[in-house]
């Protein structure tokens, strides 16, 4: 129990720090040690304005064709409700999109963990990133020059002109505004079923070991024996953006590999007994997100009630904390309403969505007179 | 005397060292023991013909010479197993960003082997800045590019392949697209020995196919290789005019009608940037991404060259020669095609280049020549004879991809 132990140690002074502000906002709701719900950031509107229209704006692809709203749908949770996500045009993915709902709040990014806080630099890395948006940002710089309402708005923003670092700043920025809302958790409105479903949650499920916290995770990579998906070494396309990855992160014998070592990435293990650890996910909008995994291997939150009641899956380094759960159907029923619970408002309103853009280039009047 | 082929540079600086007695002004004097056997890229069995041109620079100017064959590096040797491989590369797109565009989409073999259009095709959601230049007879360059910045075909493909308003290729994701071809896999193993195919050796493959892509048999090679009726009497005056009085030989010298150095010649900007946002991103970008002072990337609207290579300012508005060969099917010309026809250039020249944004850089050679209209179009003629048949190539099929072998998850 030590692990489990020491789990809850951190969950608990997690909730200690916010149990103020819980009673203050739903005294009703939960009790003080309960997590949630996720804080809203304070964000520089027009800079988050402005994070908003890029956000959506497929002229930030290499290509013009992918924006980032292309696998981060507002109506789906800003996922993509595939098992694997698409990719850039020409590639095919090999991991689950993942909901961008409180990403602010992240400690690590992508399902391996591989980059820390600053969305700064993901952003980077998604725009960039030859599979993903494949974009030359300094190409993206002018783009953006070229658009008089970019022009303005990173003006209204306190910048001089578009710039790709402004860029970096201002996806950030929106990403904040990302917040859940209305969960029937947070408001306490939950039925009879949700609450048994927490009790589970909080106990004989243990489920929050790893999934504590406001966004219910503890951004700790573990293996929990997910199978592979093999649509990965099926498809060429994916196979062919695994090898890709696999030689630029430095995996050794990428070619013959046929699993995704997930936070080897970041850890390195010589003896491989790090192979398949994955960030635990948030629990938050899952009602929007499915399948579910970092490869999408589970399609509903009944198959991933089951997948841990039966102890997860086969793997040689899966964690050893993982025992099945004895739940009975009922039980297992209850634990998903609870999950549903912690789904909020889609949030799907002119507030997270930018109005529609025109992509078609203006040509710069007097171009000869006016300053580049 | 021996010569490295593959660097025509050295080669030159070799020759004004040991025939400096030799040197006669501006030119190769026609007594000057220069024999074909001395003149880089020129067929064993040529005439000379040397440049009797009055007034121009220091430099040596090589005659006139039947193309020879395309010299071959020694350390990427033909073979026709891999010229095979080379063809099916460069018609295919997936050496580049995402798999629409190859090498021979901007080097389409139906209209020259480069684009039609005054600048070439960018990426998807880009355009291009410069003409498209054509493969043929881009073997005998030592410099590719306008500005020169690839020494070698392999280079030049490698970095067309990775440019954001080029291919927008990665070259993890290209070398492991390959891997997954398996007519590609036995290929490369065949001719290289990779157990996966490697990259740098679909740059060697490309360049191997493309160095079977010249042409030595236009009239003038014939001309040169003594079937004087090879020439036509326009074409023959405006042989004479070519190495005289218009003075063209100054630049346009040796087999291959390139000394490919570097002038200004105040080609005018490009006028699409005037009127077209795609022109005008790109412009920008590259002023950019090629290093400019915060000054110049504001105030500069026209393509500054060489100078991105040299970082002089002496430099700007500067790009090498181009070969005069199959200039019959590459129209529009210059490294913006801001000229449509082969008589348009001879104007040009014969009013004494143009105007641009560098024009304090214009070459001295470039002056009013005072020709005809008679002797324009003579020049133009004898241009004519540059070109042979038209060189088309089919684009060959091409292999899919298919999983590896063991697809299955965790092993």
């Amino acid at each position: 129990m030590n692990w489990l132990s020491k789990s809850f140690g951190y969950a608990g002074a997690l909730s200690a720090c916010l149990s103020l502000a819980l009673v203050v906002e739903s005294p009703q709701a939960r009790a003080a040690d309960m997590p949630g719900p996720v804080k809203a950031v304070k964000v520089k509107q027009a800079l988050a304005d402005l994070g908003k229209r890029l956000f959506f704006d497929p002229r930030l692809s290499g290509d013009g064709e992918l924006a980032c709203a292309s696998c981060h749908q507002p109506e789906k949770g800003f996922a993509d409700g595939m098992e694997l996500s698409d990719a850039y045009p020409g590639t095919l993915g090999f991991r689950n999109t993942p909901t961008l709902i409180n990403s602010a709040q992240r400690a690590v990014w992508f399902h391996d963990g591989r980059m820390g806080t600053s969305l700064n630099d993901v952003t980077r890395e998604m725009l960039t990133e030859t599979y993903l948006m494949n974009m030359d940002m300094r190409l993206m710089q002018e783009r953006l020059k070229q658009d008089p309402v970019y022009v303005k708005m990173f003006k209204a923003a306190g910048m001089s002109e578009p710039s790709n670092g402004g860029v970096r700043n201002a996806i950030p920025e929106y990403l904040k505004t990302l917040v859940s809302k209305n969960a029937p958790y947070d408001t306490g409105k939950m039925s009879a079923s949700a609450k048994r479903g927490q009790d589970i949650f909080m106990g004989k499920g243990e489920c929050i070991a790893c999934h504590s916290g406001d966004r219910f995770t503890d951004d700790k990579p573990h293996n929990t024996g997910v199978p592979e998906n093999d649509k990965i070494f099926e498809e060429p396309l994916r196979h062919i953006t695994f090898v890709t990855f696999g030689k630029f992160m430095g995996i050794g014998n990428y070619m013959n590999l046929r699993r995704d070592v997930g936070g080897h990435v970041v850890t390195n293990y010589a003896d491989k007994t790090d192979y398949g650890q994955f960030v635990t996910p948030t629990l938050r909008e899952l009602k929007y997100t499915a399948p579910y995994m970092h490869n999408g291997t589970l399609r509903s939150l009944q198959e991933v009630v089951t997948f841990y009641n039966e102890g997860g899956g086969d793997d040689v380094n899966k964690d050893s904390h993982l025992k099945p759960l004895f739940l009975s159907e009922r039980e297992q029923a209850d634990l998903v309403s609870f999950l549903e619970a912690l789904s909020g408002d889609p949030l799907t309103s002119k507030t997270y969505v930018a109005d529609e853009i025109d992509t078609d280039y203006v040509p710069i009047k007097s171009w000869r007179k006016t300053k580049n | 005397m021996t010569f490295s082929i593959s660097n025509p540079l050295r080669m030159a600086s070799a020759v004004m060292v040991t025939t400096a007695c030799l040197w006669s002004g501006s030119a190769y004097a026609a007594d000057a023991k220069i024999g074909v056997s001395d003149v880089p890229n020129a067929d064993p069995k040529s005439k000379l013909i040397f440049s009797n041109t009055t007034g121009g620079d220091a430099d040596a100017d090589w005659p006139l010479a039947a193309l020879g064959k395309p010299p071959i590096p020694d350390d990427n040797r033909q073979t026709p197993a891999k010229i095979e491989l080379g063809k099916m590369l460069f018609f295919d797109g997936r050496l580049g960003g995402d798999g629409s565009l190859s090498c021979a989409s901007c080097h389409e073999p139906s209209v020259g082997w480069d684009v039609e259009a005054k600048i070439s095709f960018g990426y998807p959601g880009t355009t291009h800045w410069r003409n498209s230049q054509t493969i043929v007879n881009s073997a005998y360059y030592g410099k590719l590019f306008w500005a020169g910045s690839s020494k070698s075909l392999e280079s030049q493909a490698k970095s067309a392949a990775g440019g954001a308003v080029a291919g927008n290729g990665e070259a993890d994701m290209m070398e492991a697209r390959l891997a997954f071809i398996p007519e590609y896999r036995e290929r490369f193993a065949d001719v290289f020995g990779d157990q996966w195919p490697r990259l740098s050796n679909a740059w060697r493959a490309i360049a191997s196919f493309e160095r079977t892509i010249f042409q030595d048999d236009t009239p003038f090679d014939a001309y040169l290789r003594g079937d004087d009726k090879a020439l036509h009497a326009a074409q023959k005056r405006g042989l004479e005019l070519f190495t005289g009085k218009a003075g063209c030989m100054e630049c346009h010298n040796g087999p291959l009608l390139s000394d490919e150095k570097y002038y200004n010649t105040g080609v005018p900007a490009l006028d699409l940037w005037n009127d077209d946002a795609l022109a005008q991103i790109t412009f920008r970008y590259e002023l950019y991404a090629k290093g400019s002072t915060e000054d110049m990337y504001r105030s500069t609207k026209d393509d500054p060259g060489f100078y991105f290579r040299t970082k002089e300012k002496a430099d700007k508005g500067k790009f090498r020669v181009p070969s005069l060969r199959y200039t019959k099917y590459t129209e529009p010309y210059m490294h913006n095609g801001m000229l449509p026809t082969l008589k348009s250039v001879v104007q040009f020249y014969n009013a004494g280049g143009g105007i641009n944004e560098f024009s304090a850089n214009k070459s001295k050679l470039i002056k009013p020549l005072g020709l005809s209209d008679k002797e324009i179009d003579d020049i133009v003629s004898f241009l004519e004879s540059l070109s042979g048949d038209e060189l088309i190539v089919e684009a060959p099929d091409l292999p899919e991809y298919a999983p590896l072998a063991n697809a299955r998850g965790r092993k």
